[in-house]
């Protein structure tokens, strides 16, 4: 009893000295996580903007006046659709350029590095460099476009409607696409050869052995690069602000240019913490539903 | 007796003060603005003045030339800090907020004086310009800028000291062209000169791109929405609109002069080089320089350069050479009220730890004999705004018709308009600069200046109607803030 008694006591200690190890890191990542998120939230109940400092309880204002903000839920939409049409796209070239480089191929190395150069840039450097390549005057787009067409072309890419969104999603497309090519690579090379052999002596055909061995053993993996670039799309801001600034008018406005127009040009600090607090909530469903959807399907 | 010697000595010694005091003050009053300055400044040899400048070429005023020579005759070092444009009142209300005392002397744009004075970021000088005489200096500043760009309430604020104005310039060889001129008289029935309306404005423009295209357009202009909104506040109120009914405070930008002018700008784009939606200060600067536009509108600065005054200074080696540099017409844009975009006045930051230094080199660098200096370095944005400046003799013989561009340039100071200026100006001008980036993408006039009034009208709400109001007001009762 009394052995059993000071193991027991051991144990506690060196729970507690574990808890004691972890303790500075733990607060650490309180501090920095933790009270942004709790200060958010604070200020979205105040009304602090430019001119006023109003730090009392101000009452579920800001709350409101998000369900009254067209230009919010315009913005919100935007980016929804931005979203649903880049990472298919994303999504399948990078696929298909993963099974293009599965082959043994001279220089492989030296070819992945290239494709990968994108995803080096800094965003914001990317959208001026495709805000230049769409120029109108000095612009190589519009030349090429004006050799097959065999006359001068002039588009504005960055002005005329019909023609924003596919500009700004080229410039997203290209660059992230190599970041869905490596991570897929890399699932793909894993892919038991073993099951691959036997399929293969099996008869199964090029589409079953994908459907039936790779998709599954690739999936938890894509599933993960489908949710970071997915996040990454809704917070999309570097690429539309260098090449539109969110225009013609608000026609290319995402949710974190209009976010970042409240809080930094027109200073509706208390407003733009609610539309943070906002965008946090929506994407955290996002993230809880995809997580218990890929729990379901493991 | 012994009483009456003693009145005598009082007498005698009132009368040597009052005589020492007066010519203690006739000598100071016998200085210039400047030198009084200095001399004043000096008891704060060792310190430090912060001053928030424009990024660009406009710091390199101070930093090469005044700063190094305050520095000199005084002892006051001067720090300069570069901002964005358009980040220079964040800034300034920020240090104010924070009361961080960042900043000592301030560059404000005269339209968002009301917003920093009555947030109290900006300190009153009355009692440092009656302090140092500079009231009669004051009343030498061109009227536009002194009746418009210093007070807010009736309290000065800040010195004017920019003449910041969008005047047109146009190519004389093409407009002297005989073969120009007959075509566009026998078509139009008028002599082909510098247009007065926007009418005319856009029959020259059409007819010469007609004529010259593709080698010469007839003319092209700001499109980018920060700049077209200026011409769009010119030519909106050239053709007789009110921003705002002054009593409602309810928007009038979507009256029938608002729809007329947006369909108008739209019409123009027509004559002028393809692509010109994207055109901001550069592109019809450089374009102009080439000669591959008749005519343009821009600021003072683009006049000089345009006639190639400054070449070769290293500051300015990124400017196009200049092949109209014997070319350049001068005028007062179509209605002849032009445009006072932008703009600076010095203004002293009311957290600043050094405010009577901070106004003393205000004082200084806003007076006659520095600023004629200033306005003339050929790398400086800062353009002439003293009535003295543009009948300086020195600076209109500086290339053969500087005189022709300093004319057109106090004309200007007579008649320009001002920029709207309110409470949180920047976001009504934010929403006015996406009601042009929609009329660019070919949305209805109508509808696009609907939605911009409907905007104002609530950012009006929010800010407090009656509030605004009384800035609008103050601001409308201006001299110059609507044609006469």
């Amino acid at each position: 009893m009394t052995t059993s008694n000071s193991f027991a006591d051991k144990l506690d200690q060196e729970r507690w000295f574990k808890y004691f190890l972890i303790a500075p890191a733990v607060f650490i990542i309180l501090l920095i996580g933790l009270y942004p998120f709790v200060k958010l939230i604070v200020v979205s109940f105040q009304n602090i903007t430019m001119f006023d400092d109003e730090l009392s309880y101000q009452g579920f204002i800001h709350y409101e006046r998000l369900f009254e903000d067209d230009r919010l839920w315009e913005s919100i939409l935007h980016t929804v659709i931005f979203t649903i049409v880049a990472l298919p796209i994303e999504l399948f070239l990078g696929f298909l350029l993963a099974l293009l480089f599965l082959e043994r191929i001279p220089y492989k190395q030296v070819f992945v590095g290239i494709i990968l150069l994108p995803t080096v840039i800094s965003p914001i450097v990317a959208g001026a460099t495709w805000r230049l390549m769409f120029d109108q005057r000095f612009g190589p787009i519009n030349q090429v476009i004006a050799w097959f067409a065999g006359h001068e072309v002039k588009l504005l890419w960055n002005i005329e409607p019909i023609l924003v969104w596919p500009a700004i999603m080229v410039a997203e497309v290209w660059q992230w696409t190599p970041f869905m090519f490596l991570i897929l690579l890399a699932a793909l090379s894993n892919v038991d050869k073993e099951q691959l052999e036997a399929a293969q002596i099996d008869g199964a055909s090029w589409w079953m052995t994908f459907r039936k061995i790779v998709l599954p053993a690739i999936m938890p993996v894509m599933f993960i690069a489908l949710l970071i670039r997915g996040l990454d799309l809704f917070r999309v801001f570097d690429v539309v602000w260098t090449m539109t600034k969110g225009g013609p008018g608000t026609m290319t406005e995402t949710v974190s240019i209009y976010a970042y127009h409240m809080a930094f040009r027109e200073f509706d600090v208390s407003y733009s913490a609610a539309i943070a607090f906002l965008i946090i909530l929506i994407l955290t469903v996002i993230v809880i539903a995809a997580l218990r959807r890929m729990e379901v399907s493991r | 007796m012994l009483r009456c010697k003693k009145a005598r000595n009082a007498l005698a010694h009132a009368i040597t003060v009052t005589l020492g005091l007066t010519l203690a003050a006739g000598t100071a009053m016998a200085q210039s603005a400047a030198d009084r300055a200095v001399e004043a400044a000096k008891k704060y040899s060792g310190t430090t003045l912060n001053v928030l400048y424009e990024a660009g070429l406009q710091p390199l005023d101070p930093k090469n030339f005044t700063g190094p020579l305050w520095e000199k005759l005084t002892g006051i070092k001067i720090n300069v800090i570069e901002s964005p444009i358009d980040q220079l009142f964040t800034k300034t209300m920020q240090a104010h907020k924070a009361g961080s005392g960042s900043y000592d002397v301030l560059n404000v744009l005269p339209n968002q004086m009301p917003d920093l004075a009555l947030a109290g970021a900006l300190e009153p000088l009355d009692k440092y310009v009656d302090k140092y005489g500079y009231r009669d200096e004051l009343q030498k500043i061109a009227p536009v800028y002194r009746d418009n760009q210093m007070k807010v309430e009736g309290v000065i604020y800040g010195l004017p000291d920019d003449g910041d104005v969008l005047i047109m310039y146009y190519n004389r060889a093409i407009f002297g062209d005989a073969k120009n001129k007959a075509g566009f008289k026998a078509k139009h029935g008028y002599d082909l000169a510098p247009p007065k309306t926007w009418k005319e404005f856009a029959e020259i423009g059409q007819y010469l791109t007609d004529t010259l295209a593709p080698k010469v357009y007839g003319a092209g202009l700001f499109r980018q929405p920060g700049l077209a909104q200026f011409m769009f506040q010119e030519r909106f109120r050239v053709a007789g609109g009110k921003f705002f009914n002054a009593d409602t405070m309810k928007a009038t930008i979507n009256s029938e002069a608002g729809i007329s002018v947006f369909k108008g700008m739209i019409e123009d784009n027509k004559y002028m080089p393809p692509g010109v939606e994207q055109w901001g200060f550069i592109e019809p600067f450089s374009a102009f320089l080439a000669g591959d536009i008749a005519m343009t509108i821009s600021w003072p600065p683009v006049g000089r350069w345009a006639a190639g005054y400054g070449k070769g200074t290293e500051a300015l080696n990124w400017i196009p050479e200049t092949k109209i540099a014997d070319k350049v017409g001068y005028a007062l844009p179509p209605g002849g009220t032009p445009q006072l975009a932008a703009g600076f006045s010095f203004g002293v930051s009311s957290g600043s730890k050094n405010k009577e230094a901070a106004y003393l080199f205000s004082q200084w660098m806003n007076s006659e004999e520095i600023s004629l200096k200033r306005v003339q370095l050929p790398f400086a944005l800062r353009d002439p705004f003293r009535t003295s400046h543009y009948s300086n003799p020195e600076y209109r013989s500086r290339w053969s018709n500087a005189g022709d561009y300093l004319d057109v340039l106090k004309a200007g100071a007579e008649t320009g308009l001002l920029d709207l200026s309110l409470l949180q100006t920047d976001r009504y001008e934010e929403a006015m600069r996406q009601a042009i980036s929609r009329l660019w993408a070919k949305e209805d006039p109508k509808q696009i200046l609907d939605d911009l009034a409907e905007q104002w009208d609530k950012l009006t709400k929010r800010i407090g109607l009656e509030k605004q109001k009384r800035v609008y007001n103050d601001w409308a009762n201006k001299p110059n803030a609507y044609p006469k």
